[in-house]
């Protein structure tokens, strides 16, 4: 039972780190109908601006945190206005594949501003863990399980209760008529790829403490974060959420119970199963495309 | 002039055998001192490259839909058949089919899965496919060697002839324009028609009889055997490969060599995959300030993509269309000109 409380927790501060990834990706799509294939990289890339903070500044680590954030806001509003937005008239593939073009620069600008050697970033709670019958825990994961929740939940209320909320979800349903009744689109627009990009890099700094800040370092989250997408289905805010939890928690057990090596590439494949048969993801709506 | 205008025109052949011929020629221009050696690698790497991006084009921009299990593919395909080759001692051309033949069986059950469901899906299926792929190619090192990488020969024909690196080179070319000439056939044919309706409306082509799945997935088998194909070249030219070659990285840059070259051309890939895998070798690194700056190919690669689908989506070169247009511009001038003599 320990093993299982162990794991438990571990699957929920891994899924933690993917669910706050997907929601950025899934936000983007609502509202402009692409795949981001570049969360991760936006994430990366802003990881490093808070090490380099937090290295040549001096300051509290969430400070550095914030100021990551902060740079992760800017660089989500400049890609939207420099890129996104001339790109309304291209077609779903091509929009894709703007985002594989993001990749690549970032890739590229990450090592010609910060170097090409990995950097550590500390955990935001340095030590001290509790028991819970048997399972330890540290502080620093219960700190960045409650941070996602948290998040999660706010941004939930947000969407559900607020004027800005209601203007986004409008925009996620049908852009030409929202723009006639008035909402603000691209305003939504840029920022949910601020939002996104900001995530993104909360998502990576969680991560940093335990794989170094590097290129590589979101590759596994992004392609996590899509395939939870996959999961929960693109139609709602939620699914998407959901199926990186359970993304986290199922990799956690495959791997301990049936195959270190292949519990990944076991769940890739069920995964792939599970879509044969609800196209839609698990929360997916059906529904009918007109031509 | 307008004799060799008329030899192209009438039979589009001539013009990849005409590139074939002149793309032979470099290693007898290395053997006059006129190219360097490593000049002779890199445009071999433009070779297998533009197989590869010949075979995504069809899939990409004929058929409209993204796989990124393109390095896992030709990774699969190179390992074969420096497996085949090496440990079982297999002629090169029995090799040859074999390990096109699996990877291709491999990629016709996943896109039998992934392409039920809606387009973009494939590109996220294909992502976890090139993933469980690489964990293949670490954990079965009796196949692959391993993190320490696997070592090939070059070819060995009929098992008597070993070609050193210029006849690889050549051979690697008449590989190169086989494949255009080919593709340019099923393309401009039935299969072609079809792949185009389908890209244009899905409803459309349901609408005119033209069974999608089955051309989706002739699409993506197209794709994947090209890859493994251009693998195998790979494996027999640089000779050498390891695991984390074969990255998604490298997916996406065989993406941007169709992007950049141009979607929907049979030229395209080639000219993707020099300015891709070329320029940056090339080019770039001989400028003397900006050289040092550590990941500048993929910034050169990264803001090509963005621009040439924002401004150029019949690819880079329209970039050139100012000059042509300044060409034909003075033609007509020059008419007009004679003509008024004329008049006089």
């Amino acid at each position: 039972m320990s093993i299982f409380l162990q794991l438990l927790f571990s699957s929920l501060e891994t899924g933690s780190v993917y669910a706050l990834a997907t929601l950025g990706i899934i936000i983007i799509f609502r509202t402009s109908r692409m795949t981001n294939f570049a969360q991760g990289s936006l994430g990366m890339m802003n990881a490093f601006v808070a090490t380099f903070a937090l290295i040549n500044l001096n300051v509290n680590v969430f400070v550095a945190a914030f100021i990551g954030m902060i740079s992760a806001f800017i660089t989500g509003v400049v890609v939207d206005l420099v890129i996104m937005r001339h790109a309304k008239r291209v077609s779903p593939v091509s929009k894709q594949i703007i985002t594989f073009g993001l990749i690549m620069l970032f890739l590229g600008i990450a090592p010609m501003l910060f170097g090409t050697s990995p950097l550590s970033f500390p955990r935001f709670i340095s030590e001290g863990s509790i028991s819970i019958s048997g399972a330890s825990v540290t502080y620093n994961g219960i700190f960045n399980i409650s941070v996602g929740l948290f998040i999660m939940i706010a941004l939930f209320v947000f969407l559900k209760k607020t004027k800005w909320g209601l203007a986004v979800r409008v925009t996620a349903s049908n852009e030409e008529t929202a723009q006639l009744m008035g909402v603000p689109t691209k305003l939504v627009t840029m920022g949910a790829w601020a939002v996104a990009a900001a995530l993104g890099t909360l998502a990576a700094l969680m991560l940093a403490p335990a794989i170094t800040v590097n290129v590589s370092m979101m590759d596994n989250v992004q392609i996590n974060a899509l395939i939870a997408c996959v999961l929960g289905g693109f139609q709602t805010f939620y699914g998407p959420v959901l199926g990186a939890y359970i993304i986290g928690l199922s990799k956690n057990l495959l791997i301990y119970y049936v195959s270190s090596t292949w519990g990944n590439a076991l769940l890739y494949i069920l995964i792939l199963v599970f879509i044969v048969f609800r196209p839609n993801g698990l929360i997916g709506k059906n529904y009918i495309k007109k031509v | 002039m307008e004799h060799i205008k008329k030899i192209f025109n009438t039979k589009p052949y001539n013009y990849y055998i005409f590139f074939g011929i002149l793309l032979s020629l470099a290693p007898t221009a290395q053997q006059l001192g006129l190219l360097n050696s490593s000049t002779i690698i890199v445009l071999g790497t433009v070779i297998f490259y533009s197989v590869v991006g010949v075979g995504l084009n069809v899939l990409l921009g004929y058929s409209g839909l993204i796989s990124l299990g393109t390095a896992g593919f030709m990774g699969l395909g190179s390992y074969m058949a420096a497996y085949l080759t090496v440990d079982m001692n297999l002629p090169y051309f029995l090799s040859v089919i074999i390990s096109v033949s699996i990877p291709l069986a491999v990629g016709l059950v996943i896109g039998l899965i992934s392409l039920r469901i809606q387009g973009y899906y494939l590109a996220i299926a294909t992502l976890g496919v090139s993933e469980i792929l690489k964990q293949v190619f670490i954990e079965m090192d009796t196949l692959t060697g391993g993190f320490s990488g696997k070592s090939a020969f070059y070819p060995k024909i009929f098992g008597l002839l070993e070609l050193n690196r210029q006849f690889t080179f050549i051979g690697m070319s008449i590989v190169l324009v086989l494949i255009l000439i080919f593709s340019h056939n099923f393309i401009n044919a039935r299969t072609g028609r079809a792949f185009l309706t389908m890209r244009g409306s899905e409803s459309a082509a349901k609408a005119m009889g033209i069974n999608l799945l089955k051309y989706k997935l002739t699409a993506f088998g197209i794709a994947t055997a090209y890859a493994a194909l251009g693998g195998v070249l790979y494996i027999h030219f640089i000779r050498f490969a390891y695991p984390s070659g074969w990255s998604v990285t490298l997916s996406l840059q065989i993406l941007a060599v169709i992007v950049i070259g141009g979607m929907r051309k049979m030229n395209g890939p080639v000219i993707g995959a020099f300015i891709v895998f070329g320029v940056p070798e090339l080019i770039l690194k001989q400028i003397p300030i900006i050289s040092g700056i550590d990941g500048l190919a993929y910034i050169f690669t990264g803001v090509l993509i963005i621009v040439v689908i924002l401004f150029y989506p019949d690819g880079v070169i329209d970039l050139l269309n100012p000059i042509k247009d300044y060409i034909e511009k003075y033609k007509e001038n020059k008419n007009e000109e004679k003509s008024l003599l004329d008049n006089q």
